[in-house]
């Protein structure tokens, strides 16, 4: 009798073991095509580009000899990486603190029951759908010193024409302008989710206490938004760090090289030069850069965070 | 109230976009011509994939001349992708790393250096007479010839000269009180600030010699320095004796003669206030919209200005601030891939017979033909441009330094330029850094 509810109990635990390892097997049979997608398309292509990044690597040059660290030993060398890397800093700082109060702002001025709400965020959302070759254009014409409708705005109010993409000064808030005006589209949706996240209850607790608008935004609308603030201004730093589109096409990198981005002078290094060595290591300090930024604001950011 | 006050400002804003984006940007636009980038022209078996880079009004002419070439030989389709320059350049070394090059593709001479370094054009010297082939190398100018060249072998096969001149709003020189014919060119700097000078207005009428010139307030500019700027330093520097590069290998746009040539441009626009700086200004829309007198331009420029703008306007031999002429022209020349079966190449050797036995056709671009005999054959009437500036390259053209980096020697320089002109930097700063980083690119290549 025993021994007979000893086998079942152990054809049981056998049974028991089988679902669970069926189970990890299934979840890494459907992790399996993503997995071997990003193993081939990124994994490999950050693993060869870190090996490129220690050759002098020309794309149809044959030769390709090894020559250690000299690639980035060039480039802390290279004063255009240093422009460039100013600039980009400075454009994703713009850009992100921008895009992140000009998307809260809409958020919360679209999130109030209002007649015609779905059709002022479509409104607002609209211009995220373009492309950076569109927006480029368009506002290279409106930012035009002779013929740009914003130059003749300001006319009238005795405002001579300003160089907005010729001054060096002016350059780099105009792009971030553009892209300001481009992007906040999807954190604006971001931040609705979060304003519909948090518990109306709140809000009639503190009114009955004799809260202010203001007052209910800062201490109980800001605080409960911080981790959206958090994934909202990482993948905005992420993304501007990367800009390229905006000085390719407004700008072409000047006046002199004082809109270059880390990413537009990668791709003159890259595919004007064609030395893909070298560009291989600016590309590797690019994301360790951001690696770096990325973790700083997890660090900053994710404290307090009331999930 | 404040609800139906921010709902018309929206639906006026989104009006006022919708306007914008859908409106032409200027009469420039309305009357462009589009060109397709990409045609296909006939339905023949053979089947023949074209690049190049086009984009002005002169892909519309190339199209034009394909389709009439489909309609004569029905047995071929002709695939033509036009692509902006860079981006050419850059597609086309990937595409020769995927084994997948067009069967035929239009670059630059300054090209012919790098990619025949690569190993990836095929030699073209058997096309040539002297080769036994039949294109005539004696009836392309010498440099032309050079400029196919690679290491003592030819690689490909020119379609035209196109490079640098002016052209110049006849109306602002008649009101102004000057001659327009371009045998009275001034042939220095000086006669060519006074001339400028006479042409650059303030808002008041006066012009910048004028001591009541309000330099602050310009309506009309008597030049841009704007324009590619570095073909224009490229001239100048050889009117004024240097070169890019010295016979030793060494980088000398920081000479005395580059200094030269660069004070000159920048003191167009901080001394005299005859150009604008370049930073902000649209120079091809700024003589579209009759605010720019002179515009060094080239080759390329006719059909905008003829068929695109309001202006009258001719053209002019480049400008002259040296103590002798020179003016940057380049080549556009075929290359076939060296991968290239024989009967692709075959085909491909069919069409490039057809289009140089054409080139006068190639004219109607602007463009100046590489043959001798096409040049010849312009009439006056129609292609003033073309035999006007086609002399002055033929009398004093330079092409640009033949080297395997050369693009990247250029992407060195254009910023520093950029830089002196727009008063960033110092004449001096600009150049001697721009020559510091094109000779580490020379010296890499080297």
């Amino acid at each position: 009798m025993n021994h007979s509810k000893n086998a079942k109990n152990a054809r049981a635990r056998r049974f028991s073991l089988s679902l669970k390892s069926r189970e990890i097997l299934a979840a890494y049979a459907f992790l399996a095509p993503f997995m071997a997608f990003f193993l081939i398309f990124v994994v490999r292509a950050v693993v060869e580009a870190v090996r490129m990044s220690f050759y002098d690597w020309h794309i149809l040059r044959p030769m390709r000899p090894y020559i250690g660290i000299d690639n980035y030993l060039e480039l802390v060398n290279d004063s255009v990486w240093w422009i460039s890397l100013q600039n980009t800093i400075v454009f994703t700082v713009l850009t992100v603190i921008g895009t992140t109060i000009v998307a809260l702002a809409a958020a919360v001025a679209v999130t109030r029951p209002i007649r015609g709400q779905g059709f002022f965020r479509v409104l607002l959302y609209m211009p995220s759908l373009l492309s950076v070759g569109a927006v480029g254009l368009i506002w290279v014409w409106l930012l035009n010193t002779q013929f740009g409708i914003i130059n003749y705005g300001l006319s009238f109010i005795g405002i001579r024409p300003v160089n907005w993409l010729g001054d060096p000064n002016l350059v780099i808030p105009s792009l971030s302008l553009t892209t300001i005006w481009w992007g906040f589209g999807f954190p604006m949706l971001i931040f609705i989710a979060g304003l519909q996240g948090i518990p109306e209850q709140l809000y009639e607790a503190a009114r009955i206490d004799g809260g202010s608008d203001r007052d209910l935004f800062l201490y109980i609308t800001l605080p409960l938004l911080r981790p959206t603030i958090l994934f909202v201004t990482v993948t905005g730093v992420i993304s501007h760090f990367q800009v390229y589109g905006q000085p390719f096409i407004m700008t072409t990198g000047g006046p002199g090289r004082s809109s270059y981005s880390l990413i537009f002078y990668l791709y003159q290094i890259a595919w004007t030069a064609f030395r893909m060595g070298y560009g291989a290591a600016v590309a590797v300090c690019i994301a360790v850069i951001m690696a770096v930024l990325t973790s700083v604001q997890f660090l900053v950011l994710s404290r307090r965070i009331e999930y | 109230m404040f609800k139906r006050l921010s709902l018309l400002l929206s639906l006026a804003l989104l009006v006022a976009m919708l306007l914008l984006i859908s409106m032409p940007m200027s009469s420039v636009a309305q009357d462009a011509e589009p060109t397709a980038i990409v045609g296909a022209f006939g339905g023949g078996e053979t089947k023949i994939s074209y690049w190049n880079g086009l984009t002005g009004s002169d892909g519309v002419t190339m199209n034009e001349m394909l389709a009439q070439f489909a309609d004569e030989n029905p047995e071929f389709e002709v695939t033509s992708e036009i692509i902006p320059w860079n981006t050419l350049y850059a597609k086309l070394q990937a595409a020769f790393v995927a084994n997948q090059p067009p069967d035929l593709v239009l670059m630059h001479a300054s090209e012919v250096p790098q990619f025949a370094s690569f190993g990836v054009l095929m030699d073209l010297g058997p096309w040539y007479v002297g080769g036994g082939g039949w294109f005539d190398e004696n009836d392309i100018s010498s440099i032309t010839y050079e400029g196919m060249q690679y290491q003592g072998v030819t690689y490909a096969i020119p379609l035209d000269n196109h490079g640098r001149g002016l052209w110049i709003n006849t109306d602002m020189f008649e009101a102004a009180g000057i001659d327009t014919d371009p045998a009275t060119v001034p042939t220095n700097y000086e006669d060519w600030v006074t001339l400028l000078q006479a042409l650059t207005l303030d808002a008041n009428g006066n012009n910048a010699a004028d001591s009541s010139f309000d330099a602050e307030n310009v309506v009309q500019w008597g030049y841009v320095v704007g324009e590619w700027p570095r073909v224009n330093f490229l001239s100048a520097l050889a009117q004024h004796g240097g070169e890019m590069v010295s016979a030793e290998g060494q980088i000398t746009v920081n000479s005395d003669a580059g200094m030269a040539a660069l004070q000159q441009a920048v003191d167009l626009v901080y001394e005299y206030n005859v150009s604008p700086p370049p930073a902000g200004f649209d120079t091809w829309q700024g003589f579209a919209s009759g605010s720019v007198a002179v515009i060094p331009t080239g080759t390329w420029f006719r059909n905008f200005a003829v068929d695109q703008t309001d202006i009258n306007g001719t053209a002019w031999p480049q400008v002259q601030f040296g103590p002798q002429p020179a003016t940057w022209f380049g080549i556009h020349a075929f290359m076939l891939p060296a991968m290239s079966t024989p009967e692709k190449a075959a085909a491909v050797q069919t069409l490039l017979q057809w289009i140089s036995a054409n080139q006068v056709t190639w004219a109607g671009s602007g463009q100046v033909p590489a043959l001798l005999s096409a040049q010849a054959a312009l009439d006056a009437e129609n292609y003033p441009s073309n035999i006007l500036l086609g002399q002055t390259f033929t009398d004093y053209g330079i092409l640009d330094y033949q080297s395997t980096a050369v693009q990247e020697m250029y992407a060195a320089l254009d910023p520093e330029l950029d830089a002196a002109l727009n008063n960033l930097k110092s004449v001096e700063d600009a150049l001697n850094d721009a020559a510091e980083r094109m000779q580490q690119v020379l010296d890499r290549a080297m």
